[in-house]
């Protein structure tokens, strides 16, 4: 059953169009994450979902009713913010407590969920302490026992990592991910963080101006975007010109490169080519069979893999590789190099 | 470095700084201690010295003026004017100031701009509006607490002031949704998630309320009201040292005010953070 609908929703401030005919079920105990650039409208469906704005046009449905126009303290929605939100007046315990209060839930009852939150999100020992007394991740994880404290249909969260540094942003994501398993609670995530996005969720939304560009597992989105701009936005991409032969086959600079995507492309039309840099290869020779030829500008070494980056003679292009670091061994900067596409995964863009 | 140099920043960063505030120092305190020794001193004014500095001290002048029955009841209407007058601009601008900071920041600006006009427009000017329609009004202004309007108005461009200052330092947008979220309504949310994380603010604004209260003389002048200015004004005119003890006994209410003002919006001390 599909805890939370978006059915045709758009909204617009003015003249700018925030989001645009979003279709979207996330199914019970699944965590979607809405992954975009500032500005394409992923915010505003979770706003639109939290019941702080609404839709223009289109339903929203939560647990099988229809709360299109249902404001954001009837929903029954937990949400944790970007920004650390909670109540500067409150100690953690009381913060937890804030929503069974409204709820007049009474009082040993309320100590004990709050207290059974903070349990959750191991922060027990904290529970008498204020806002201004806790890091940053400290807050979160008692922003996200407050959300959960109300049992909520739905938890929303609106990029609650990114306000943490690294080291802390990657252990609160995996605490997220853990607590809402064991929770079994339907999430809403939004982030602008691909590795996040692509980490956490069972299921990826990528947006682009208002519109949702594709919907699917992370692995899925990843190895077969369906849209140039989907493959540049999730990961790296390498960029070829080239010119469509027929359904099967492209050229990169004179080279045959089989590949499906060239099905989307007129024959003898030109286009560019995206390659993931795990589909390129090196060879460490002065003139490989493929004839795109060029210098090994750089290596990264990023522990199982390596970062090859080649600048090609003949199209003056920078070309990203990720190798196994056991065959890398022998490419060293300034090294003659000549690279390989493999195209079963490209992405041909008109 | 020479020598010269050196003496010349002593002198701009040492000298001129200690200098500046002594200078102010003695330009406030001088005739506070004269208006101390003229009303807590039963010794003509003329007879005033150095030598007698410490002689015939009585606190009868700030006494004495309590057995008035008639300053003891304009005190204690100032006093009831002055929490109206709080309650009464807590209730308008908390909620408008929230209003304006959440949905409409555009119009910050003019709502600041409309608050500064009490600055600009002498209180005799809003009492000569007040005029026009006093035929039409005098149910109203019969009351003394029509008093209150009027104070909510010049007191504006500080309570607003510094309500605005309290709920640009929060995160107020934040702080709203997540109390909506949590089920709170909007009563609840202004009651639970803003007003007391407002505290500071509102207990300044309160206070500033309260003093231009206390001290506004035209408006209660003019509408013929009995409020702690005017009666001082008369007790003055009949008792010179007893009135200067009074006026001196508010300075130091007012004082003591601040005093208290700065203890209760202290912030809480913080314990040390642990990191995640």
């Amino acid at each position: 059953m599909s805890a939370l609908v978006f059915a045709g929703v758009s909204k617009s401030f003015g003249p700018t169009i925030a989001l645009e005919l979003l279709d979207l079920e996330v199914t019970d105990g699944e965590l979607i994450t809405l992954l975009g650039p500032s500005g394409c409208g992923k915010t505003t469906a979770l706003r639109i979902a939290a019941g702080f704005e609404f839709a223009d046009a289109g339903t929203v449905a939560i647990g099988g009713s229809d709360l299109t126009r249902v404001p954001a303290h009837r929903r029954n929605i937990g949400m944790v913010f970007q920004s650390y939100s909670l109540f500067p007046n409150l100690t953690a315990v009381e913060n937890v407590e804030f929503g069974l209060r409204t709820r007049k839930i009474d009082k040993v009852e309320r100590r004990r969920r709050a207290g059974e939150m903070l349990e959750l999100v191991q922060l027990s020992q904290f529970a008498d302490r204020y806002a201004h007394q806790m890091s940053g991740g400290q807050q979160q994880r008692v922003a996200l026992a407050r959300a959960l404290a109300i049992q909520p249909k739905v938890l929303l969260l609106d990029e609650p990592l990114s306000a943490l540094d690294a080291k802390v942003r990657l252990q609160l994501r995996d605490e997220i991910r853990r607590i809402q398993t064991e929770l079994g609670i339907t999430t809403l995530m939004v982030t602008h963080d691909q590795e996040e996005a692509l980490g956490i969720a069972d299921r990826v939304g990528v947006m682009s101006n208002g519109r949702l560009e594709q919907v699917g597992a992370p692995s899925d989105v990843y190895s077969h975007p369906s849209s140039a701009f989907v493959a540049r936005f999730v990961g790296s991409m390498n960029e070829f010109p080239a010119e469509v032969v027929d359904g099967t086959h492209v050229t990169v600079h004179g080279v045959a490169v089989p590949t499906a995507a060239a099905a989307t492309g007129a024959a003898g039309s030109t286009a560019t080519l995206l390659v993931r840099p795990e589909d390129v290869g090196v060879e460490g020779t002065g003139d490989g069979p493929t004839g795109l030829v060029g210098s090994v500008v750089a290596t990264t070494f990023q522990g199982a893999t390596t970062v090859v980056s080649v600048r090609l003679d003949v199209l003056d292009l920078l070309v990203s590789a990720n190798l196994a670091s056991s065959k890398t061994d022998h490419l060293h900067p300034g090294q003659r190099a000549a690279i390989t596409i493999d195209g079963t995964r490209a992405v041909l863009e008109p | 470095m020479s020598a010269s140099a050196a003496g010349r920043r002593r002198l701009s960063n040492v000298i001129v700084p200690i200098a500046t505030v002594l200078v102010c120092a003695v330009y406030f305190v001088l005739p506070l201690i004269a208006m101390t020794r003229f009303s807590f001193q039963s010794i003509p004014v003329i007879n005033l010295r150095w030598s007698n500095l410490t002689s015939r001290w009585s606190f009868d002048p700030v006494v004495e003026p309590f057995r008035d029955e008639q300053l003891r009841s304009a005190m204690y209407l100032s006093i009831k004017l002055a929490v109206a007058t709080v309650f009464a601009t807590m209730a308008l601008l908390i909620p408008t100031t929230v209003w304006v900071n959440l949905r409409l920041p555009r119009m910050r600006s003019i709502i600041e701009f409309l608050t500064v006009l009490p600055y600009v427009i002498p209180p005799i000017a809003l009492v000569a509006g007040i005029r026009v329609v006093q035929p039409h009004a005098r149910w109203f202004l019969n009351s003394h607490y029509s008093l209150v309007p009027f104070y909510v108005v010049l007191a504006l461009p500080f309570t607003y002031r510094a309500l605005d200052a309290g709920m640009r330092a929060l995160d107020l947008k934040t702080l709203v949704d997540a109390s909506r979220s949590l089920g709170a309504g909007w009563g609840t949310t202004l009651r639970r998630a803003i007003i007391p994380n407002l505290r500071t603010s509102i207990v300044s604004a309160s206070f500033l309320t309260a003093t231009v209260v206390l001290g506004e003389y035209t408006i209660a002048s003019v509408l013929l009201k009995p409020t702690l200015t005017q009666e001082l004004v008369v007790f003055q005119q009949s008792n010179g040292q007893q009135g200067t003890a009074m006026s001196l006994l508010l300075l130091v209410a007012t004082t003591l005010l601040l005093g208290v003002l700065t203890i209760v919006t202290r912030k809480r001390g913080g314990a040390s953070v642990t990191p995640v």
